[in-house]
């Protein structure tokens, strides 16, 4: 099946190219890097590769990136649309579990989980996640270990939700639109590795307001999603 | 009603009034949306003008005094004022969303060919 790869990049000069030739070494699937504007050289690096870039003009978030790589996997026709971090954190080894997941339709979204076969770690950031999946769970039914991934792989129907809902965020509370919609998801073990440079788009002040929007998205917005339409 | 409170509220009304017609005719405020702002400006204009009435209904819903009134009726309406902005704005941050969009795609499509 057609695969495409989105990498969301915002000022990740120092990683992306590392991350684009872990992809083609360890896969053969097409890849697009949005870049959102970058402050640095993000954009002449991509360029100076030759790598497929879509750069643009004004930096709009992490969610418009994803928003923009799901309309161009949509109008390419492509069949998964795979989410995948350009800041190194993300191994594209991994990439394939997830797609061979989707293509033998076991599911219609494909999570890369650290915490299938792991134990979740007792920090700040894990109570958060502990949190945010105890929200899926009473809204859904479902128990999903790692929510808070960034890594997935979505199949053609979830793609065109995507696409026609401008609301959906690359976040846990789409996981909910999505098994409402009666979408199915799988978790994938993976490993994922600390950052090397750069700054993550969750910055510590921002993540007690993450953690709110999550929260009131799940629990007023995305649980009273109904099944057509 | 205090005849100072009505001769205030009277003078703001007409400042607010003259001012969205004045900044139509600049063409710095659309039509539509200075009507809000005119209605509320009437508004204040009866409530000071009639101020038996709202007095009446003021005594009838248990308020202490009818300056209450008042100011719960323009709260109220600023209330209303804010979230009809809210929601232009989330309109207009789509639409920039959109073009952004747009603009990267074609960026793209133009320099593939």
């Amino acid at each position: 099946m057609k695969t495409l790869v989105i990498i969301p990049a915002y000022n990740e000069a120092l990683n992306i190219e590392k991350t684009v030739k872990d992809l083609k070494n360890n896969t053969k699937y097409d890849y697009v890097i949005i870049n959102d504007c970058s402050k640095d050289n993000t954009k002449e690096v991509c360029e100076k590769n030759n790598f497929n870039v879509l750069s643009l003009p004004i930096n709009y978030g992490l969610t418009s990136g994803i928003q923009l790589g799901m309309k161009y996997a949509y109008q390419n026709g492509y069949d998964i649309a795979v989410q995948f971090d350009g800041d190194g954190q993300h191994q594209a080894k991994y990439i394939k579990d997830l797609v061979k997941e989707i293509e033998e339709e076991n599911c219609d979204i494909a999570i890369g989980s650290r915490f299938v076969s792991k134990k979740k770690p007792k920090s700040m950031r894990m109570l958060g996640s502990r949190l945010i999946a105890g929200a899926i769970r009473i809204t859904t039914g479902k128990k999903i270990k790692d929510p808070t991934s960034g890594m997935r792989a979505y199949n053609k129907k979830a793609i065109e939700l995507f696409v026609k809902n401008a609301s959906l965020t690359p976040e846990p509370d789409t996981l909910v639109y999505m098994i409402k919609k009666q979408l199915k998801i799988k978790e994938i073990q993976v490993e994922m590795s600390d950052r090397e440079f750069g700054e993550s788009y969750l910055k510590p002040i921002k993540s007690m307001e993450y953690m709110i929007n999550m929260f009131f998205s799940i629990l007023f917005i995305r649980a009273i999603t109904r099944k057509n339409i | 009603m205090t005849i100072t409170l009505r001769i205030i509220l009277i003078i703001c009304s007409l400042i607010s009034f003259l001012l969205c017609i004045t900044r139509i005719k600049q063409a710095k405020l659309k039509v539509e949306n200075s009507v809000t702002w005119m209605i509320g400006s009437i508004l204040l204009i009866f409530m000071s003008i009639f101020s038996g009435a709202v007095e009446w209904i003021s005594n009838k819903l248990g308020f202490m005094a009818p300056v209450n009134f008042v100011f719960l009726v323009i709260i109220g309406f600023l209330l209303i004022q804010t979230f009809i902005d809210n929601i232009r704005i989330s309109t207009l941050n789509e639409k920039i969303k959109d073009l952004n969009h747009y603009i990267a795609l074609k960026e793209y499509k133009s320099k593939k060919d």
